[in-house]
């Protein structure tokens, strides 16, 4: 395509006249010649003249209808040349188009933005309510035997979000043993107070860190991979489904994760309490010369079955936590696929978020009533 | 100068096994500015041709003209490039649900050429009203019906003013009124536009509404060819079952 632009200065009117066809690779320079000529002040009216035009596309079309904006913005008046019948057909295609939004949304302000967060978060903490709720309502129908779970659920859980997930909860539990004692090994020999490594990573690993380690890996693990799962379940419409059938959700996909977890998860932290004190006594065996009997006395003589309860307790609340943010964020995924990702992604966050939150709260809560 | 021929399929053999291919033998023919319809009953393997012909899944057997070039015979940018040149408009729109409408349509325009903002955003506004969504450019897949999200597949599949579209069950569940107005969309798209359309469909109202030919395919073959009132009256029993089963 070529322009060209002439102006007549007496009746300050300028013509563009448009050479060869106006598709895609030359709307822009049409679209630049009518905007530099809608800044001059002697032009009062633009003409674009159609009368060597061959082809007008899309993009060309659309030059058409922004240059009636351009002009009207520059207080210019627009008109249109030579149209041929072929090229009629094409610009009244852009009469179907409305020039003026009628009915389109306008961008709410920032206060209506405010607005629609404030009760998104109201309506997410209502909706969370209703599904703890439901899901110990349906608990009770269940142990009362008036429902049941769904056959085989819970312990296929329990294989895929326990059994499965031992390999790395053992792993990271010994890494995290074998460090703290690496740390605490470093400090207490400036006092000659080398075996006591033993009592602080026996109380440290029972009371706080398999707890929370565990919780973190479950949650990356066993949270976001609840959270993907019933997300994907809504986009197939299969929460849809059981809702029509008049199934409840919660039972029927709720509970049996949440059962496996309540089982999984202090099971896990157990076995990370005994894994990371077996690291930590390699540690203290091969840089204190600590004899594996000696290590495993002072354990025993520090860690009392408080210490359990305390760090086990926590462990069930982190059970709950994870089940419950995973389902919560899985089943309010919408039919767009990229809201299962986004579940994941919240599910890991704020659970992690709450389970450090509880975890802070009990060692408040524990060190107030001094067994901490 | 202008090609006639926009698709042309010899010998062609599509499936995913070479040893049971879902149709083969296929020979046929679109020409510039025809609406030609593909016919058959549920796996008869029209949408397998389909991804065939638009390049999503290579032939077992033959070759397939797609604008005058033989396109498994190019390299994947020129394929690319070809394909450029065609809109496909999916059985599931396949709109991203991330974008608003107006950033699905845009998308093309974004990614494939240098055009200034303004003129994309321009001329995404006038696709969605050419095919009755304008006002509905923020919004997202999800808060649009199933019709409204096919014509704004429709839309973005012919943004770059393809010179072919193939769609693939345009009108299918839709209702009555919304399967009418997206096919005057459609001949709105061949009359205006000039542009060449191949449909995938099982809806014989808006086949015989838009369609000049049709093609009818089953048992793995290809078992009619012609203009529909010629279809109607095939003297083959299944495509005459295929067009009177209702009335019988």
């Amino acid at each position: 395509m070529s322009t060209v632009a002439a102006i007549d200065r007496p009746t300050r009117t300028a013509t563009i006249a448009v050479m060869g066809d106006l598709a895609i690779p030359d709307a822009k320079g049409l679209y630049d010649c009518l905007k530099s000529i809608s800044r001059r002040r002697d032009v009062r009216t633009i003409v674009l003249d159609l009368g060597k035009t061959e082809r007008i596309d899309g993009a060309g079309m659309a030059v058409v209808s922004l240059a009636h904006r351009i002009a009207k913005r520059s207080r210019k008046q627009f008109e249109i040349t030579n149209v041929d019948a072929r090229h009629k057909k094409a610009l009244e295609l852009n009469a179907v188009a409305p020039t003026v939004h009628d009915h389109a949304e306008t961008p709410p302000t920032r206060i209506e933005v405010l607005g629609t967060h404030v009760i998104e978060f109201y309506d997410g903490v209502l909706a969370s309510m209703k599904l703890f709720a439901d899901a110990f309502r349906q608990l009770g129908f269940v142990i009362v035997g008036k429902k049941k779970l769904p056959k085989g659920a819970t312990s296929g859980f329990v294989i895929t979000m326990g059994i499965d997930a031992l390999p790395i909860v053992c792993m990271l539990s010994a890494l995290l043993g074998a460090t703290l004692a690496f740390q605490a090994i470093v400090l207490l020999k400036r006092f000659g107070a080398g075996q006591f490594v033993a009592d602080m990573t026996g109380l440290a690993m029972v009371r706080e860190f398999a707890p929370m380690m565990t919780a973190i890996v479950l949650t990356g693990r066993n949270g976001a991979a609840i959270a993907a799962e019933l997300g994907t379940m809504r986009v197939r419409g299969e929460l849809d489904a059981l809702d029509a059938m008049g199934i409840s959700s919660s039972r029927f996909l709720l509970l049996p994760r949440l059962l496996a977890l309540t089982f999984v998860q202090p099971a896990l932290t157990l076995i990370g309490i005994f894994v990371g004190i077996a690291g930590a006594l390699i540690v203290a065996r091969l840089s204190l010369d600590l004899p594996m009997s000696i290590f495993w006395a002072r354990v025993v003589g520090r860690v009392d079955m408080m210490d359990f309860i305390h760090g086990l307790t926590k462990s069930f609340v982190f059970a709950q936590i994870i089940g419950f943010t995973g389902s919560y964020f899985g089943m309010r995924a919408t039919a767009d696929p990229s809201s299962v990702g986004n579940a994941a992604t919240r599910t890991v966050v704020v659970g992690i978020f709450l389970i450090i939150v509880v975890d802070a709260i009990a060692a408040t809560i524990g060190s107030l009533g001094g067994s901490a | 100068m202008k090609l006639d021929s926009m698709l042309l399929c010899r010998k062609l053999a599509v499936g995913y096994s070479e040893d049971q291919p879902v149709l083969s033998d296929v020979d046929l023919e679109v020409r510039r500015g025809e609406i030609v319809a593909l016919l058959g009953g549920s796996g008869s393997g029209k949408s397998t041709l389909l991804r065939t012909i638009t390049g999503l899944q290579p032939p077992l057997a033959g070759g397939v003209s797609l604008l005058g070039e033989n396109m498994y015979e190019l390299d994947d940018e020129a394929r690319r490039m070809l394909l450029r040149r065609t809109g496909m408009a999916f059985q599931q729109d396949a709109l991203f649900g991330a974008l608003t409408i107006q950033d699905n349509v845009a998308l093309p325009l974004r990614e494939l050429t240098k055009l200034p903002e303004p003129i994309i955003c321009e001329m995404a506004r006038m696709r969605l009203a050419l095919v009755g969504l304008a006002g509905f450019e923020r919004r997202v897949p999800a808060a649009l019906s199933g019709g409204q999200r096919k014509r704004a597949a429709l839309a973005r599949a012919s943004i770059l003013d393809p010179e072919i579209i193939f769609c693939d069950e345009p009108s299918a569940g839709l209702d009555p009124v919304v399967a009418a107005e997206l096919d005057d969309t459609l001949l709105r798209f061949r009359d205006v536009l000039g542009i060449t359309i191949v449909i995938v469909s099982h809806e014989l109202e808006s086949i015989r509404a838009l369609a000049d030919r049709a093609i009818m395919f089953g048992h793995g073959k290809m078992l009619a060819s012609g203009t529909l009132p010629e279809l109607e009256q095939s003297n083959n029993e299944e495509v005459y079952h295929y067009f009177h089963a209702r009335s019988a």
